[in-house]
């Protein structure tokens, strides 16, 4: 009866925290849990069952034959090894998970480009003392008075002093 | 100095473009040149510059090469003394008006003058300060708000570890699962042959016992009541001799 040693990639805990934000932290703790209690688990049982003492018990028991019948059968015993069905899924999850984290990475370098355009509007600016109104109306169109809707001055409504 | 209002007044209309409804054809005729896309020059910090609060530096510029620097308070004399002989000025009761209003006028500006100026200067300041805190936030806000996605984007790029933690999980389970099954199957195996061993161990016990019992039995029901009163006198003769032997070794 073979043991099966199967090849489990190390999970660099640390690094994993390092990476999960605040608001799935929980989620993060669970899994965390969960794991530690399967490995625990795992290391509890040993790998290979304790050798039954066949020549003890061809001494021992009278019956003549049964010890060599089930020693017999004992040796030719496969045990068939648990059937996975989650990994597809996972492998399914984890395709999802890469689109779904691609297609926020480019939301997120958008977002980035905006904010730099911002950003260099601000840096490129003429400081405040050398503008005119003009120059302000251009750098902030909000500051620029609607002569059009309120004719006369101050060119907004009274209440927006 | 009129010309240097015209240039300011100029620049000031075409600047603001229509100014409200009813001056909007006045300020059409000043549009003339093409206009340029060249950034207006930078406003001056301070006024013209001027000598005694009012006459401006360029007439004595002016009049410097050929009269010195004496020139122009010369020529100022002279043109006051021409207009007061010739009663060009008439001197009456609103000259010394003017004298006090004057005096009053000088003697206020260069007492308060200052203050207000600041006064006025730091209205303007604070409006500018506003303004800068405002840049400021904004600027400090944005370059935060792209450290955050740059970081959010860092964060994004360790899903590949959640699913090899559960991967890990489903093994480690399977694992722990077939264990279990070999466990199991040798444990019963075993389990079995002890309780045949156990059988025949208790086989041999109860019949043993059967054994020993049944010859106590027969031993016993085979000793006659003659043969038991001979045993009892012999014991007692044998005690009588015991109790002589042991006395004599006390006495001893």
């Amino acid at each position: 009866m073979a043991g099966r040693r199967v090849a489990l990639k190390a999970v660099d805990w640390v690094a994993f925290a390092e990476r999960v934000p605040p608001n799935q932290r929980g989620m993060f703790n669970a899994l965390k849990t969960r794991s530690d209690a399967i490995a625990a688990k795992l290391n509890s049982l040993p790998e290979t069952p304790a050798a039954i003492d066949w020549s003890y018990y061809r001494s021992a028991v009278a019956k003549a034959g049964m010890v060599d019948e089930f020693e017999k059968k004992f040796k030719a015993l496969q045990i068939p090894e648990p059937v996975d069905t989650q990994t597809s899924a996972i492998t399914a999850q984890e395709a999802e998970a890469n689109k779904s984290a691609s297609a926020y990475i480019e939301g997120s370098k958008a977002r980035i480009t905006q904010y730099e355009k911002e950003l260099d509007k601000f840096k490129n600016m003429i400081p405040f003392d050398q503008m005119t109104i003009e120059d302000l109306n251009d750098t902030f169109p909000e500051t620029k008075l609607d002569k059009v809707k309120h004719p006369y001055w101050p060119h907004k409504p009274i209440a927006d002093l | 100095m009129l010309s240097r209002l015209v240039f300011v007044s100029g620049r000031a209309l075409k600047g603001s473009g229509p100014i409200g409804a009813g001056l909007v054809h006045a300020s059409r005729s000043l549009h003339t040149s093409s206009q340029s896309q060249a950034p207006v020059p930078a406003l001056p910090e301070k006024g013209g510059k001027v000598r005694h609060g009012i006459i401006p530096e360029e007439l004595f510029q002016l009049l410097y090469p050929k009269t010195g620097v004496t020139g122009p308070y010369m020529l100022g004399t002279g043109l006051l003394l021409y207009m007061l002989s010739k009663e060009i000025y008439v001197v009456n009761h609103e000259t010394f008006a003017a004298a006090s209003i004057i005096t009053v006028i000088i003697y206020s500006i260069k007492k308060f003058g200052p203050s207000v100026a600041a006064f006025a200067d730091k209205l303007n300041e604070d409006k500018v300060a506003k303004a800068q805190e405002v840049k400021d936030l904004a600027m400090t806000s944005l370059a935060q708000a792209i450290e955050d996605e740059k970081k959010e984007q860092w964060r994004v790029e360790g899903r590949s570890m959640l699913f090899d933690a559960k991967r890990n999980n489903v093994a480690m389970l399977l694992e722990t699962n077939y264990r279990e099954r070999l466990h199991m199957v040798t444990n019963e195996v075993k389990r079995r042959l002890d309780y045949q061993i156990a059988l025949q161990n208790l086989h041999r016990q109860m019949e043993q016992d059967h054994m020993v019992n049944w010859v106590e039995k027969s031993v016993i029901s085979s000793i006659t009541p003659q043969q038991e009163k001979e045993s009892i006198a012999k014991c007692i003769t044998d005690l009588k001799a015991l109790a002589k032997t042991t006395q004599a070794k006390a006495a001893v």
